[in-house]
């Protein structure tokens, strides 16, 4: 049961630091990201390949893997050089996530396709003795994850935080007062896009083994539920929205023994039907979520 | 090349009816609809119901789905997008995700993962000008073409047509005009369901039954109708051929497993050089 809840906890932390991604490029910039699938894989994949054939040590791969998101999201919001409208840009996000997960499916001389990688390294696996290893990842997960919060908050409290919510809540206005609206937009996505990145590798530290069907859009999902629920623009609410869909998310792969007569697929099926309908609920009865976003406050004595 | 050129066509022509469904409730609704492609998955599960599980001919299956479906997405559009309507359009985004996960899953929570097909016999295909078309294709082209002009006439000659573009151009102005949007926006649903409800046969007898059959469709949907221009009915028809022929075209070139990659890359090129596409207005902004 402990083993359980530390692996739990673990699975908590790096899904809680790709909903902060998102929180990051939608909840405070307002750029909307519907390819978090894909970029997730991208990330999980190029950590996993720098090790296993760049010979990259764990380290210097997940720094790689960032960087890789963090360019592929900044060559995506150049896309919106000319349209700002946030419909197409959502499309174009999807269908570039998509793009990516045909590609770890299809290449199979780089990613080995349907099969699969598997053996990836872990970070000072061989010092660590497997016994203990858990306890290790845990640590190093939750270490990422409230370095990660440090460094948002800081982003988010500084000018470049401030050109983030005035371009969510109008970027013609930002345009108006001088705010390069482009530049400002693609280091918003490929900053996100590296925190997807390092998600994405701590993905395939924990799992060892990774396929393209851990990468399915479901993911979006998640991180959407997880952001919705802990409030757009609320960092600790959103690890918090985090923790609980993970948590029944998790939990709810124990229905298996109450309704026995129910096959795998049937109930994974519903399990992704109870998250959409979970995500539509969100929406229409708590579109504000349980947090509020972090704002100035000055005491008046 | 020729042949090639034909199976992008019928492609093409198969992607016209979502792209339209698509570009209507675009120019109603202000939103893009992720859940087009499930929806289509859920339809053609249905009519496979009739027609395989009850024995019901084909075209009677489609007939009575297309009409319960259109019925059964404005019940849809009646608990899930109208307590959002006035949310804004990532709002209706997200929550179309979301509804686009439920449907495809029912489909796989009543018939599993593996693929099906509707109880049509063999036939031989059939050869014209060196161009071998099978009799799935001819049913194809003509159902398609038939919706079309059903479509033409809709919206040109009919007054609910002549309406619905009237909110899709200026939901303030109709309303003006004594328009009452409501009625509009369910007859946009009923409409889009009949049109997904078709499209979704087609693609299932097409390839086969599967429950992400309709969600792969989706970026060469919203491809045509962007090319065309969204909101524009006249250029989802053209956009939808042309991704059709030159995705297919390029299949000479590209291994055929990228073939979505066409697509994306014509929704880039178009948001770069032409961003209201081939037939749409000029969009600006405040």
């Amino acid at each position: 049961m402990i083993s359980f809840l530390i692996l739990i906890s673990t699975v908590v932390c790096f899904s809680a630091i790709l909903a902060l991604a998102l929180n990051f490029q939608w909840g405070l910039g307002g750029m909307v990201n519907f390819g978090m699938a894909g970029l997730y894989a991208l990330g999980t994949y190029s950590c996993a390949l720098l090790m296993l054939k760049g010979g990259a040590n764990t380290f210097f791969a997940t720094l790689g893997a960032m960087a890789i998101v963090a360019a592929a999201c900044g060559v995506i919001a150049l896309v919106t050089l000319r349209v700002t409208e946030e419909d197409y840009f959502a499309i174009v996000t999807l269908g570039v996530g998509e793009m990516l997960r045909l590609v770890a499916l299809n290449e199979d001389w780089l990613t080995k396709g349907a099969l699969g990688l598997t053996g990836i390294p872990r970070p000072l696996g061989d010092v660590i003795a497997p016994e203990y290893y858990q306890y290790f990842l845990l640590g190093l997960s939750v270490a990422l994850l409230a370095g990660t919060v440090w460094f948002l908050n800081v982003i988010a409290r500084s000018p470049f935080g401030r050109i983030m919510r005035a371009l969510r809540e109008d970027d013609v206005v930002a345009a108006t007062l001088g705010k390069h609206v482009l530049w400002a937009r693609v280091r918003i996505f490929a900053i996100g896009g590296a925190i997807i990145g390092l998600a994405g590798s701590l993905h395939g530290f924990y799992y060892q083994y990774i396929d393209p069907t851990q990468f399915s859009n479901i993911v979006i999902a998640y991180a959407f539920m997880a952001v919705i629920a802990g409030g757009r623009g609320a960092h600790q609410g959103v690890i918090w929205g985090a923790a609980v869909v993970m948590v029944l998310l998790e939990g709810s792969r124990f229905m298996k023994d109450l309704i026995p007569v129910l096959d795998s697929d049937q109930l994974a099926a519903i399990r992704i039907i109870i998250i959409g309908i979970g995500l539509i609920l969100l929406l229409v009865f708590r579109p504000q979520g349980f947090m509020r976003e972090y704002r100035l406050q000055v005491n008046f004595k | 090349m020729l042949q090639t050129a034909f199976n992008g066509l019928v492609t093409g022509i198969i992607v016209t009816l979502p792209a339209l469904a698509v570009t209507l409730l675009f120019g109603v609704l202000k939103f893009p609809n992720f859940a087009v492609g499930s929806m289509m998955t859920l339809a053609a599960y249905l009519v496979f119901a009739l027609n395989v599980q009850l024995g019901w001919p084909l075209v009677i299956s489609t007939a009575v789905v297309a009409v319960a479906f259109g019925g059964l997405l404005i019940a849809i559009d009646y608990v899930t997008f109208k307590p959002l309507r006035e949310r804004g359009s990532i709002t209706l985004m997200v929550a179309s995700l979301g509804l686009g996960f439920v449907l495809e899953n029912i489909a796989r929570l009543a018939y599993g993962n593996t693929a099906r097909s509707f109880a049509i016999e063999l036939a031989r295909p059939f050869r014209f000008l060196d161009i071998r078309m099978n009799r799935e294709q001819m049913i194809t082209i003509v159902v398609s073409t038939l919706a079309m002009l059903a479509m033409y006439f809709l919206l040109t000659r009919m007054p609910i047509g002549r309406a619905m573009r009237a909110v899709a151009d200026n939901p303030a102005l109709a309303l003006v005009r004594g328009i009452e949007s409501p009625r509009i926006i369910r007859w946009t649903w009923f409409i889009a369901g009949m049109l997904l409800a078709v499209g979704g046969v087609l693609i299932g007898m097409d390839r086969a039954l599967e429950p992400p059959m309709g969600s792969s469709y989706l970026v060469a949907v919203f491809a045509a109708a962007i090319l065309g221009g969204l909101g524009s009915p006249l250029g989802a028809f053209i956009g939808a051929l042309v991704i059709g022929i030159v995705s297919e075209l390029a299949t000479l070139v590209i291994p055929p497993n990228y073939r979505i990659g066409i697509p994306l890359c014509v929704i880039a090129l178009i948001l770069i050089f032409r961003p209201q596409g081939l037939f749409g207005q000029p969009y600006i902004r405040k």
